[in-house]
């Protein structure tokens, strides 16, 4: 048929049934039946090649955003020169294009024909949630970083480990952090239309009624609007005493800046999950029209954390980094962790899983002990105000943070 | 009289072999990666019932595909994997649809059977994509039960490899018997001569519906088993994006030759996953085989290869 890669063609091994770990097993567990030598195989362990595959988006809605990540990862790798735990590492990066079933394939592929020893990557949720099925079932180690509540909860798996956040955990501070500062006021909710919206949105608002507050009418756009005009004159027209919001990406830009032609910016509070304001890909383009905004995030250039690789990160050319190269690069970090704390060998991953959630990782997102009910890292959420900087840039800055918060997880 | 025998069989022993000979060497990602371009070869060769022999140019065709396979992937999670009801909910909601679109487009055709085809194509993604309690929304739905056939499992990839091949291989067959039968003439004839057929008695609005129906039926057995090769569907698979996917597969292979669908899937389907892994620019590559196919192949590749046959 063609499609078949030579390598695989030749090799003996694809010839007979075999677990997904697969060739360095077999060829490390010959060679150490041959020389009789059992201290063999770790040897040859340590001089084989990991290899790391990052599934992203490259083209399609988040290609920035995805090339962020992979430039976080790159970076961490670089800094390492190009070997964790002694092994030198091959990287393979595939892009999803945001596409849940593209996002399979390309899982297939890096699992199936590449040979990866573990996988990392996603931003959309929906790739994250096509993927667990996929990654499950071949039991290869997987770093997943989309953000979707279920992914913590019915979706999780012993073979997903979850460096970031869960949205769950920057809409209910953010309902707490309304709850104190604004004393309960009433809160109209906007956002995109669609799965992340609906979470930091119904999560808020379930938390900031819970917590007594009054939350006001829920407005809903579709995805990639052009024009909010319709929009924010009902706004003006209610009257909130705040507006919890959420648009990503280019809609965040928009959205944003048509908020402040609407002369809304600096009369109504406005508050949102990180990625509204995230600092490298909404910030720089909107002017001061966010000026004096408030977000909750597991992210912030001016937590203390962060400082190591904010230098780094602008020594390659970058801006102050935002939410995903910052979460590439401590995806690496984990992973980093992982492998130092088992000598460099993946081959038992229940003993591999075991030692990662034995103690909390240093990350530039902070302190990270994980939950081992679901492999869910436990993080330190900021209060980000959005505040002019030294040179008068737009910089996220820290006023607040909810320390170590735990998605609830398999209780929710 | 052996003759015709013996051309009968010999591709159909090809197509056997091309199945075996997968099946039995393969690794498992290769199979999947096989099972995929069948099955969306075998809805590319559907479309090419409505587009070579009709003329029907259909942006709604992944709608006929998507709907298919949502239907299956909820009827599996709530009834279990049984084979022969996933295909029949898939197969039966894509009939629905296509009756539906199919009495839409009857009295249409050229600009106004595009546009139409596609924003029934939108209405189906919208209902697949804001539904949330049924379809998942933009999450979609996972969690599927593996296929099974009474005791028998039909989960790994070399099963499904093997599923998509039968399905293909009967889908083919169904599609050559359609063109060659009395409504596939009638149909060429309606394209060609809308005004001779009409004068002679025939109903090009029944015609062209029941060409939607036989296409849709065929588009539909494929989708309800495209969910289970990654035990997932989302709305992607409804978008109109693929519609125009499969028209790109389907003029690489070669419009009109029924076959040539399963190779434009197979080119388009090998160029993504093996280019990409190269360059972010795979789509750049894409068009530019499109437009060399177009300017250089007008009959795709099925018609290179026919044309190199006969010297």
């Amino acid at each position: 048929m063609g499609m078949l890669h030579p390598r695989d063609a030749l090799h003996p091994a694809t010839l007979a049934p075999r677990p997904a770990a697969g060739r360095r097993q077999v060829l490390g567990g010959l060679a150490a039946a041959l020389a009789g030598l059992p201290l063999a195989a770790p040897a040859l362990a340590q001089a084989q090649p990991l290899r790391i595959g990052m599934i992203t988006s490259l083209s399609g809605p988040f290609t920035a955003l995805g090339e962020s990540m992979r430039a976080g990862m790159q970076l961490l790798l670089a800094q390492s020169g190009n070997r964790l735990a002694g092994r030198p590492v091959e990287f393979l990066v595939e892009d999803d294009q945001a596409r849940p079933e593209e996002g399979a394939r390309r899982a297939r592929k890096l699992i199936g024909q590449d040979r990866v020893d573990l996988l990392c990557g996603v931003i959309s949720s929906g790739v994250a949630l096509a993927l667990r099925d996929v990654v499950t079932e071949a039991r290869t180690p997987t770093f997943l970083l989309g953000s979707a509540n279920d992914l913590a909860r019915k979706a999780a798996s012993p073979y997903i480990v979850r460096p970031t956040k869960t949205n769950w955990m920057l809409g209910s501070t953010a309902a707490r952090w309304a709850r104190e500062k604004l004393g309960g006021a009433r809160v109209l909710t906007v956002a995109s239309d669609y799965a992340a919206g609906r979470e930091y949105v119904g999560d808020f608002v379930e938390t900031y009624r819970q917590l007594g507050g009054r939350p006001g009418r829920t407005l809903w756009t579709p995805l990639g609007s052009a024009d909010f005009g319709p929009l924010l004159t009902t706004i003006a027209a209610e009257r909130p005493e705040a507006v919890y919001g959420f648009f990503a990406g280019s809609d965040a830009v928009r959205f944003l800046r048509q908020w402040q032609e609407y002369r809304l910016a600096g009369r109504v509070p406005l508050i949102g999950p990180g990625a509204f304001f995230d600092q490298e890909d909404v910030l720089p383009a909107v002017g001061d029209a966010a000026l004096g905004a408030f977000s909750t995030f597991h992210q912030s250039p001016t937590a203390p954390a962060s400082a190591a690789f904010n230098r780094a990160y602008m020594a390659t050319g970058k801006p102050l980094p935002g939410e995903f190269s910052t979460t590439g690069y401590v995806c690496g970090q984990v992973i980093r962790a992982l492998l130092e704390r088992t000598g460099g060998t993946l081959a038992d991953w229940e003993a591999a899983r075991a030692a990662l959630f034995g103690a909390p990782v240093e990350t530039a997102f902070g302190t990270m002990p994980f939950d081992p009910r679901n492999g869910q890292a436990i993080l330190d959420i900021h209060v980000n105000a959005v505040r002019r900087g030294e040179d008068g840039r737009m910089v996220n800055t820290v006023v607040h943070t909810y320390p170590q918060l735990r998605d609830p997880g398999p209780d929710a | 009289m052996r003759r015709a025998l013996l051309s009968r069989a010999a591709p159909m022993a090809a197509a056997l072999l091309a199945l075996a000979l997968p099946a039995a060497l393969a690794g498992p990602f290769h199979l999947r990666f096989l099972a995929e371009i069948l099955l969306l070869g075998t809805a590319v060769m559907s479309l090419d019932l409505l587009v070579g022999s009709g003329g029907l140019v259909s942006l709604g065709h992944a709608a006929l595909f998507g709907t298919a396979a949502y239907a299956a992937a909820v009827a599996a999670l709530h009834l279990g994997g049984n084979l022969l009801l996933v295909l029949g909910a898939g197969t039966g909601a894509a009939l629905l649809l296509a009756a539906l679109m199919g009495v839409a487009i009857m009295r249409s055709s050229h600009l106004f059977l595009l546009i139409l085809t596609l924003l029934l194509g939108q209405i189906a993604w919208e209902v697949a994509f804001h539904w949330r309690a049924v379809t998942g929304g933009a999450d979609g739905l996972r969690g599927l039960p593996p296929l099974s056939l009474g005791p028998w499992r039909l989960d790994g990839p070399r099963a499904l490899f093997l599923l998509a091949g039968g399905l293909a291989l009967a889908a083919h067959a169904l599609a050559r018997s359609f063109v060659a039968a009395p409504i596939g003439r009638a149909l060429v004839g309606a394209r060609e001569q809308p005004l001779r057929m009409s004068a002679l008695g025939y109903s090009t609005a029944r015609i062209r519906l029941r060409a939607m129906l036989a296409a849709g039926g065929i588009a539909g057995a494929a989708g309800s088993l495209y969910p289970f090769l990654n035990l997932y569907v989302g709305p992607q698979s409804v978008h109109w994006s693929l519609s125009a996917t499969m028209i790109i597969m389907l003029v690489i292979g070669g419009v009109g030759s029924l076959w040539g669908a399963f190779l434009g899937s197979a080119v388009y389907l090998a160029l993504q996953t093996y280019v990409s892994a190269y360059t972010d620019r795979w789509q750049l590559f894409v068009g530019v085989i499109f437009v060399l196919i177009v300017l250089l192949l007008p009959h795709g590749l099925a018609g290179a290869a026919a044309r190199w046959r006969r010297g």
